[in-house]
């Protein structure tokens, strides 16, 4: 799997765009500030929704009324996350994909997801007039909980991945490298 | 007794005091006479441990990102009831009032976040025009906030012109995300 993994991100390594995305001083940083200011659009929009679950944020406001109103934008921001998130995997694809933080940061947002679709789920089947009361029932509050725990994990990890303490290339302890996917003898990090 | 368009006069002094220490050598006296107090940043507890533990500078970073993103969201979400997108059917003062507690605590965090960072790298920013950006933008957002949008919206927001309502949100708007983009940028620069 790792392998494969490594194999892929070489080829992607390999194009001329990946190079010149990297390269460009100007181009990579407006990405990266992008994905950040996305971030802040959607995990906003999230907290928010989220808070007022838990009764901390906008307790008049009915609870789907703010679930609904919000998921616009957040949406938005998510999608725009999504494709600078993409781009900057792919200006630096080997050391990324060999990152420990970056697996790690990508389990997280694979839960964030199954605990977002369960959260609206549960929200759909919650008995009527739940929403106008301050706090919302216990499953939704334990779902609010869970995302804000991912995604708290998610800011943290994005931003270990700019630090080069577990890389590949520092050859780090056994368990690390295979955790990290590195490759016994690669030569390109 | 009040004295007429006060808080006009007020803000129209104060960008005219800001201008003028902008445009003369006062500026870069400032500047100069501060180089001591961030020097001092980084001997302090908070600049040591920035300095030595990368991994609680990179968790302080990351608590700074997640409270400006909630930041965003409590600015986001009072902006849009202002501009007639979100909450249409919720009481503006309402919306507002919950809004602004949010946004409140969040710049305690952003705040304290920044502080603690600034120590670990403050000579390096120091030198940084673009962290002065950034403290210009956040002492504006911060004087606009307090000073203006609350004292708008506290007494009856509805008798607001739509007009003056949509200048609000979109000034705060403006200034927040210049806060953001600012400091994501001092993150490129040095």
């Amino acid at each position: 799997m790792n392998e494969r993994i490594y194999q892929f991100a070489l080829w992607l390594d390999g194009k001329a765009s990946s190079t010149a995305l990297h390269e460009s001083f100007y181009m990579y940083n407006w990405i990266e500030s992008t994905h950040v200011l996305a971030l802040m659009i959607s995990l906003g929009m999230l907290f928010l929704i989220d808070l007022r679950m838990l009764g901390l944020a906008l307790p008049s406001v009915p609870a789907t009324t703010v679930a609904q109103k919000l998921n616009v934008p957040m949406l938005i921001g998510f999608s725009v996350m999504m494709v600078t998130g993409l781009l900057l995997f792919y200006a630096i694809p080997v050391r990324t994909s060999q990152s420990l933080w970056f697996r790690i940061k990508f389990v997280l947002l694979i839960a964030a997801a199954v605990n977002a679709l369960l959260f609206h789920r549960r929200m759909r089947a919650a008995p009527a007039g739940w929403d106008t009361a301050p706090r919302a029932p216990g499953n939704l509050r334990l779902g609010a909980a869970l995302s804000l725990a991912f995604w708290v994990g998610i800011v943290i990890c994005g931003r270990f991945i700019a630090y080069d303490w577990y890389d590949c290339r520092e050859e780090p302890a056994a368990l690390i490298a295979a955790l990290a996917g590195c490759i016994p003898g690669q030569e390109v990090f | 007794m009040a004295i007429p368009f006060g808080r006009t006069l007020a803000c129209a002094l104060l960008l005219a005091v800001g201008l003028g220490f902008a445009l003369s050598n006062a500026r870069v006296e400032a500047w100069q006479a501060l180089l001591p107090l961030f020097e001092w940043m980084e001997t302090t507890l908070f600049g040591v441990i920035g300095k030595t533990w990368g991994g609680v500078f990179a968790v302080v970073q990351a608590g700074h990102l997640l409270s400006m993103a909630m930041l965003g969201g409590a600015v986001l979400a009072a902006d849009g009831r202002l501009l007639g997108v979100l909450f249409r059917d919720q009481p503006l003062a309402a919306v507002q009032a919950q809004a602004h507690r949010v946004f409140v605590w969040s710049l305690v965090v952003v705040v304290f976040t920044g502080v603690f960072m600034a120590c670990g790298v403050a000579i390096k920013i120091y030198y940084l025009p673009v962290f002065w950006y950034k403290m210009l933008a956040l002492l504006v957002g911060v004087l606009f906030a307090f000073l203006v949008r609350r004292p708008l919206l506290a007494d009856d927001p509805e008798t607001l012109s739509p007009l003056v309502r949509r200048v609000v949100a979109v000034a705060s708007i403006m200034v927040w995300f210049t806060v953001a983009a600012t400091g994501r940028w001092i993150g490129f620069s040095g």
